[in-house]
This record gives structure tokens, C-alpha cells and sequence, in this order.
């Protein structure tokens, strides 16, 4: 048990490393996130101007809202792990993984996992920069302790649906070679049932219903609306039970993936 | 060398990306779906924060479905005729194939940028094109031959805009080899050409919509449809027009001089 936790702790520094070449990317994104916050900003204080609430949430409520997803995409969100699975796939790297006790998962998530300390720490620095303009429209809901306290484990669940959900189109290489174009088509729906371009409680009350269904739902909107009040708590423990099942049925369909794959894979080059 | 002859390269150009879309139909396919749903992600956040109110900045919910559709006609364009062009242009200073370009007998800028033609994008133009209409419709406008005259008109400098901004970031390449990714930034850039000039206040207006020419870039052509030729804003649109195109050559041309090649 120790032993294979070593090994996978090895693959975290690896990658720990691997990341930190890439801080300058982190850092510029993060900067244009800063510019992204600025469209919010204009387009929601636009939409405010003339009522004091849309939705039963005032501007500086919505807007908290999306200040919290832009450290969330960066310390949960599936960046290019799909590409990166992808790749190994096509160039023959996964058959050393065949050849040795490590489960592909594992450290396919180890390296997730560090990848999102470094950018989940690099992201504070354009917050920290943006924080004097930031700090009056912040809205701290007066349950936070509770808030807190449920928001952090759905986090992490949200965590194991994003990079699972990257892992499956990863996989899909094993039958097309382009990706691409699907990860693209998939992005726009996450983007949109994920609660990225708007709160999703500010759809139909039958959309948003049948949302909290979707495994979308529960990859940021979900945590971001537990940290944020938008989701009432006494909601928030349905929600866990359905987040940690659709964590379930996405391992199950990633190891069918994963099986069927390897049946198709004929390890080209390595 | 002569028009005909530029004439002639471009249309050698078409034909060659036609028939490599033809090769990849599945992935043309794929792509032309991509767009739409892009496309259909931003106009259902209109639908929903319209849901909730009747204005943003005094535009009600035909006139900024107008503007956005306007923003993307002017994305899709973008796309079809110079962004894979352009970024690869980018790809290729980094690994030193850009010499190819250079032997070409032509003008480099031209030929690098005319290179080839994304047909899914161009598909999806019409698309757009049909939100405009639809909004046109729904807001009961009847603009005459001369206001879409001009509409088309403006299209065309603001495509010149946006093909300047991304001649411009891709260009710094020629100084920082590293900046793999600064394509994107033109997306962010361009995401606030989908809002409405009157929405920006304070120094908002002053970056957005003074000094960068994003905003101006549909909110120009969308007003002369809306509420018909005004002077003032023409003019405005054609002089960014031709400041950011200078400015791109300028900056390309300087690019090129430091230009040597790679080393591998």
C-alpha cells in the first residue's frame, strides 16, 4: 500500500517540475482571466443598470459569483489534460505503463494533481493584483463557515469529474486520431451547463432542474454556488450524493474506456 | 506583379482548400458544428440575461442580438480567411519554415496570409449572417441599399481591424520565439466587440473603446443598421481601419528585418 503510494507521489514531483516550466502560461492566462472578468463586469453592471437584483441576487452577489470561478478553473478545472493523454496515446508513450505496475489513472490524476497546485497557486498573483479593485464588489455570504466546510469537499469532487471526464476524451485517440474537434464541442458545453457564462439558477426553473442532473453541473457551477450562496444549504447535501455518483459512473466508463482501448491499441513506436 | 496575377494565387489557394475539405469531410463536419455551438452558447446568454431585463446599456434584446451576430460575421470571416494563416505563421518563425514563404515570388505578407481558406468557418458566416437578419426582422428595421452598403462596407474595415490586431500579436514572435499561446489573446480581445459601446464607462471607455479598436469594430457597422448612416462614426471606423493596418505592416515589415531563421 505504501509502496504504490510512492510511486505515485514520484509522478507528482515529476510533474510538479514538468509545470513549473510552464508558469509563464499560467501566469498570461491568468492575466487574460483578468480581462474576462472585465467583460463580466461590463456586461452584468449593463444589465443591472434599472433593478436592484435578477435571479433574487443583487450585481455584487452575481458578480462574487464570478470572481469565484476564475481561482476555481485554476485549482480544479481540466486544462489540456485530454491532449496530453491524447498524445501519448498516438506517440507509443502509454506502452511503458503496459509493461509496469502502475495504474494509467493514477498517475494520469497525480500529475493533474500537481499541475493545479502550481496553477491554483500562480492564479493568486493577478487576483492579488486585481484585489484593490475587486474587494467592494466581494459579497462573503454570513453562513461561510458551513459554506466552507461542504464547498471544499464538492470541490474536490468537482476535481475527480473534471479530470475524468478529460481522461475519457483523452481516450477517445484509441479510436479517432483528431481529438480535437471534440474537446472543442465538449469545452462550449461544459462552458455553458457548467455555469461558466452565466449562474445556472438563472435559467427556466425546468432547464436549471434537469442541469443538476448533468454531470456539467457538478464540474464548476456547483462548488461555485456553494461558496457563493446561490445554492441554499440545506440543497447542498442532494447534490454531493449525486456529484460523488456521477464520479462513479464516470470511473466506470473510463476504465471501459481504458479496456476496450488497449484491445484497439497496437503500440506504434514507443 | 500584377492584380490579376495576386488574383490568380488566391484563387489557386481556394481551389487547393477546397479540395483538402472535401479530402476531410468528417472533419470539416466536425468543425463547422463546433462554431454553431459557440455561436448558440452566446446567443442563449443573450436569451437569459434578457430573461431577467428589458435593456443593457439602452439596447434592448433584438439590437444586441444584432451586435452579436454582427461580432460574429466579423469572427467567422476571420476565421475563414487569415487566423490559421496568421497562427501559423507564429508556428512557423519558431521552427524556421517561414523561409519557404520568403523564396515565394510574391509578397510575403500576402502570400503568408492568403495561404489557405477554412470553408467550415465560411459556412457558418451564413449562419451569423441570419442572426443579423432575423434581428433586422424581429426589430422591424428597413434599411435601404445604401445603409447595407455601408453595413458591408464596415464589415470590411473592421475585418481589416481584426486582421491587423492578429498580424500584430502573431508578429512578436519575430522578437519573443517563447510566446507560444499569445494567439489567444485576440479571442479575449475580441470578446468585447459582442457588447455594447454604451455599457463601457470611466476608464473602461477610454482602453476599450478609445484606444483598442475592439469595441468600434461591431458596434459601428450594427449602429449604421440600427439607427442608419452616421458620419461621425463611419469616419471613425475607417480611420482605426487604416491606423491599425499601418501599424500591422509596420510592425511585420520590423519583424521580418530581425527575422534569421532558426537554427535547426
Amino acid at each position: 500500500m505504501f509502496a504504490s503510494f510512492q510511486k505515485y507521489r514520484a509522478a507528482f514531483t515529476v510533474g510538479l517540475q514538468s509545470n513549473l516550466v510552464y508558469r509563464w502560461n499560467f501566469a498570461v492566462r491568468g492575466l487574460f482571466s483578468l480581462f474576462h472578468l472585465v467583460v463580466v463586469f461590463t456586461l452584468w453592471g449593463a444589465a443591472f443598470s434599472g433593478q436592484s437584483e435578477i435571479g433574487g441576487f443583487d450585481l455584487r452577489q452575481t458578480l462574487t459569483y464570478f470572481v469565484i470561478i476564475l481561482p476555481l478553473t485554476f485549482m480544479i478545472g481540466a486544462f489540456n489534460e485530454d491532449y496530453q493523454i491524447s498524445e501519448e496515446i498516438r506517440n507509443g508513450m502509454i506502452n511503458q505503463f503496459l509493461l509496469k505496475p502502475v495504474n494509467y489513472y493514477a498517475y494520469r490524476f497525480s500529475v493533474f494533481v500537481s499541475a493545479r497546485l502550481v496553477s491554483g497557486l500562480l492564479v493568486l498573483l493577478p487576483l492579488a493584483i486585481a484585489f484593490p479593485i475587486l474587494k467592494d464588489t466581494l459579497v462573503i455570504p454570513v453562513d461561510w463557515p458551513a459554506r466552507l466546510a461542504l464547498g471544499l469537499p464538492a470541490m474536490f469532487l468537482s476535481a475527480l469529474v473534471q479530470f475524468t471526464i478529460a481522461y475519457c476524451f483523452g481516450l477517445l485517440t484509441f479510436w479517432f486520431l483528431e481529438i480535437q474537434s471534440f474537446v472543442i464541442l465538449s469545452m462550449a458545453v461544459e462552458v455553458l451547463l457548467g455555469g461558466q457564462m452565466f449562474p445556472l439558477d438563472l435559467l427556466p426553473a425546468w432547464l436549471f432542474q434537469l442541469s443538476s442532473y448533468l454531470p456539467y453541473y457538478y464540474m464548476m457551477y456547483f462548488p461555485a454556488a456553494i461558496f457563493t450562496g446561490r445554492l441554499p444549504l440545506g440543497e447542498i447535501a442532494s447534490g454531493l450524493a449525486i456529484q460523488a455518483a456521477w464520479v462513479v459512473i464516470l470511473l466506470v466508463i473510463a476504465q471501459f474506456l481504458w479496456m476496450r482501448g488497449l484491445r484497439k491499441h497496437t503500440a506504434v513506436g514507443g | 506583379m500584377s492584380l490579376t496575377h495576386y488574383l490568380k494565387i488566391w484563387l489557386a489557394s481556394v481551389r487547393y482548400s477546397v479540395v483538402r475539405t472535401m479530402m476531410f469531410r468528417m472533419d470539416f463536419l466536425m468543425w463547422a458544428l463546433v462554431e454553431l455551438f459557440w455561436m448558440g452558447v452566446n446567443i442563449l446568454l443573450i436569451n437569459v440575461i434578457y430573461a431577467h431585463t428589458d435593456s443593457i446599456a439602452g439596447w434592448s434584446k433584438y439590437e444586441m442580438l444584432l451586435l452579436v451576430g454582427t461580432a460574429m460575421i466579423l469572427q467567422r470571416l476571420m476565421m475563414g480567411f487569415f487566423w490559421s494563416n496568421l497562427f501559423e505563421m507564429g508556428r512557423n518563425i519558431r521552427t524556421g519554415q517561414f523561409d519557404f514563404f520568403l523564396a515565394q515570388p510574391g509578397n510575403p505578407l500576402f502570400m503568408l496570409s492568403t495561404r489557405k481558406i477554412d470553408l467550415d468557418s465560411i459556412l457558418n458566416c451564413f449562419v451569423a449572417i441570419s442572426v443579423v437578419i432575423f434581428s433586422v426582422v424581429k426589430l422591424g428595421l428597413h434599411p435601404s441599399w445604401l445603409d447595407l452598403a455601408f453595413y458591408v462596407l464596415l464589415l470590411g474595415c473592421a475585418l481589416l481591424i481584426h486582421y491587423a490586431a492578429v498580424l500584430v500579436i502573431v508578429s512578436t514572435t519575430f522578437w519573443l520565439i517563447g510566446s507560444q499561446g499569445i494567439e489567444g489573446s485576440y479571442f479575449t480581445l475580441f470578446e468585447f466587440s459582442r457588447l455594447p459601446r454604451q455599457a463601457f464607462v470611466g476608464a473602461r471607455e477610454v482602453i476599450f473603446v478609445w484606444m483598442l479598436p475592439a469595441v468600434i469594430s461591431s458596434n459601428v457597422p450594427a449602429s449604421v443598421l440600427i439607427h442608419g448612416f452616421q458620419l461621425s462614426y463611419v469616419l471613425w471606423l475607417v480611420a482605426a481601419a487604416v491606423f491599425w493596418l499601418t501599424i500591422g505592416v509596420l510592425v511585420f515589415r520590423a519583424g521580418l528585418r530581425r527575422y534569421a531563421s532558426a537554427s535547426s
